[in-house]
């Protein structure tokens, strides 16, 4: 049933339109229904009228999830701020924010009213026009995303006539995302690095030397961490087969989710999203002690507010991603109705709802993460991305796809195979050649590091000091007589 | 299989979230503009840098390391967008036929021509930081 499900819908965009059988078609066919007869007779070629309409199915639900969808995140992401002071706060010992209506639930509310009638100010030495497009640059790419992320499922879209235009949708089975493209993935790593325009006009325009660090330092550690991504999801493609989120999902229902069989993908994947979002432990881009704000140092009101809202909904992109390629996206084992089988109105609903609970955990975990790990050295976050997660991917790859050749590619296998691996890396970590630079530097004549062959006395100087020290020694003796 | 005219149709959505995307920033920097206060001054158009007076233009050379780690990156992006056909391919074939085996071993010397490039791009201190 599973396997028959999988082979049967999983590139639905490649199968011409007119020869997928809609259950009414298979029903009128069956069935003893006289209805077909009595209409006037349908015209040869009734089924390029179909495709010669401006509106099918998929497009028509596709727009709806889109309107909906939209504002979901956008809501979502007022409250994630929201989210994260209160995390923060509780982190910290405080309360956070209480003070705007019941439980501080207004405060999103509030902040946007703010940022609304602040100035909107550009300073003196700044490239005009860049300086506006940044923030536009940088929030589209958050906000396009998510188009290809399968909320819901398939959904046996019952067929309806739109009221005055007249176009009649036919019932067909489409995809509950923004669009059923088949090469979703690669749609989701082009957008991705698109992100880093933004980062980038936004630190130069600004003609601020802080800035200007920030964004080299943004734009070095993005790129970074795209390769390992990229890694990391070739090793996930190998075994799926395909590019399709939905395809994907419904191969982890069918074989177990990709977490178990591949950790150390999910592993590398997390670090990579994490980085890409500029969030901690990798925020080096907006480090408060060294660049004050990073790359949106000079922004203000509204402006401003893009570059934070861009940064929570690629929380929320990537997030989902994760858990579409690792976690079984809308899938909770045991319960039949977010099983991808399962078409119906409730259905989709209840999928929805998991893979949203599930984002929202995965947000929160990144929350508490920036809130308990200190901030890494930026030589330190790149060379983690060249000398350590590059290599780690690479060999992930290769050892993947040597298995997929010869076909072990059962959850238990491929465990074995990331153990394997885990134990290699570990055996040949110390062969490796360890980088010189940024060791601690030895003081060289101090009393603490002497020189070789130097006799240095360490005891202490001060008189408080020794008159400290003095009586320890004795004490025991007496206690022990 | 041929893609049908009408499957491009797909790509609408993508569009027509694009343009939103738009209207959503530009609407918002368009209110900010309408509804915020607006006045000037010498010392606040200065860049904020930390409360020191800015000494010159931040538009100066910086260290080429960054141009390096860019070319780097390309070449290793470009490698990996090379390696998704192959990917969603091969994870569809049948295990140990001798075409897999083709499929395999090619890609493994791509593979090996990009180890060669990062070991080289190692060895040359590209990746030290310090």
């Amino acid at each position: 049933m599973l396997t028959s499900t999988h082979s049967s819908i999983a590139r639905p965009c490649c199968i011409p339109r007119s020869h997928i059988p809609t259950p009414r078609a298979v029903l009128s066919g069956l069935g003893g229904s006289p209805a077909p007869l009595i209409g006037p007779p349908l015209p040869q070629n009734a089924h390029l009228a179909y495709d010669a309409s401006p509106m099918n199915s998929q497009l028509f639900i596709s727009i709806h999830i889109i309107l909906i969808v939209i504002h979901v995140i956008l809501i979502t992401v007022a409250y994630l701020i929201y989210l994260e002071r209160k995390i923060s706060a509780y982190i910290q010992d405080r309360v956070g924010p209480n003070r705007v209506g019941p439980l501080g639930l207004l405060q999103p509310l509030a902040d946007g009213i703010k940022f609304m009638i602040k100035e909107d100010y550009q300073p003196h030495g700044a490239d005009k026009y860049l300086f506006s497009l940044a923030p536009i640059a940088i929030i589209i790419p958050a906000l396009i995303g998510w188009a290809v992320i399968p909320w819901g499922g398939y959904w046996d879209f019952p067929g309806f006539t739109v009221p005055l235009v007249g176009w009649v949708l036919e019932p067909s089975r489409v995809l509950i995302a923004a669009a059923n493209v088949n090469i979703g993935i690669i749609y989701l790593l082009a957008v991705a690095s698109l992100g880093v325009y933004g980062v980038t006009l936004g630190g130069w325009a600004s003609n601020n030397k802080y800035s200007f660090f920030g964004a080299l330092r943004a734009s070095a550690g993005m790129i970074s961490y795209e390769i390992p991504l990229g890694l990391s999801l070739l090793a996930i493609l190998l075994v799926a087969g395909t590019v399709h989120p939905q395809s994907i999902i419904e191969s982890q229902v069918a074989g177990g989710w990709y977490i178990i069989s591949q950790p150390i993908a999910a592993l590398l994947f997390f670090v990579c999203i994490l980085a890409e979002a500029n969030r901690a432990p990798f925020d080096n881009a907006e480090a408060e002690q060294e660049l004050v704000g990073g790359y949106h140092t000079e922004y203000s009101s509204m402006r401003f507010a893009l570059f934070f809202m861009a940064e929570y909904s690629h929380m929320v992109t990537s997030s989902a991603f994760l858990i579409v390629l690792f976690f079984g996206g809308y899938h909770l084992p045991f319960i039949g109705l977010t099983h991808p089988a399962a078409t119906g109105l409730l259905a989709v609903g209840a999928k929805f709802f998991v893979l949203y609970f599930k984002v929202l955990l995965v947000i929160s975990f990144m929350m508490v993460i920036r809130w308990t790990v200190p901030r890494i050295r930026w030589d330190q976050v790149m060379k983690l991305a060249w000398n350590n997660l590059i290599p780690a991917g690479i060999a992930l790859l290769i050892i993947t796809s040597v298995w997929v050749y010869l076909g072990w590619t059962a959850w238990w296998q491929l465990l074995g195979m990331n153990a394997l691996l885990t134990v290699l890396i570990i055996a040949l970590m110390p062969l490796l050649p360890r980088s010189q630079t940024n060791r601690k530097a030895q003081l060289a004549g101090s009393r603490f590091s002497p020189l070789p062959g130097e006799q240095v006395s360490t005891a202490p100087t001060s008189s408080a000091a020794r008159d400290d020290q003095a009586p320890a020694v004795p004490s025991r003796e007496t206690v022990g007589a | 299989m041929l893609l049908a005219v009408s499957d491009l149709s797909v790509y609408v959505p993508i569009g027509i979230l694009v343009l939103m995307a738009v209207g959503f920033a530009v609407a918002n920097i368009a209110l900010t503009l309408i509804i915020g206060p607006s006045r000037e001054g010498a010392v606040k158009g200065q860049a904020y840098e930390s409360g020191m007076n800015p000494l010159m233009s931040a538009r100066k050379r910086f260290n080429v390391r960054f141009y390096i780690l860019a070319m780097i990156f390309l070449l290793f992006d470009v490698e990996v967008i090379f390696l998704y056909p192959w990917a969603a391919t091969f994870g569809q074939m049948s295990p140990q036929t001798p075409e897999g085996a083709v499929f395999l071993g090619r890609i493994m010397f791509f593979l090996f021509t990009t180890v060669v490039a990062f070991i080289y791009a190692y060895r040359k201190g590209v990746f030290r930081f310090d």
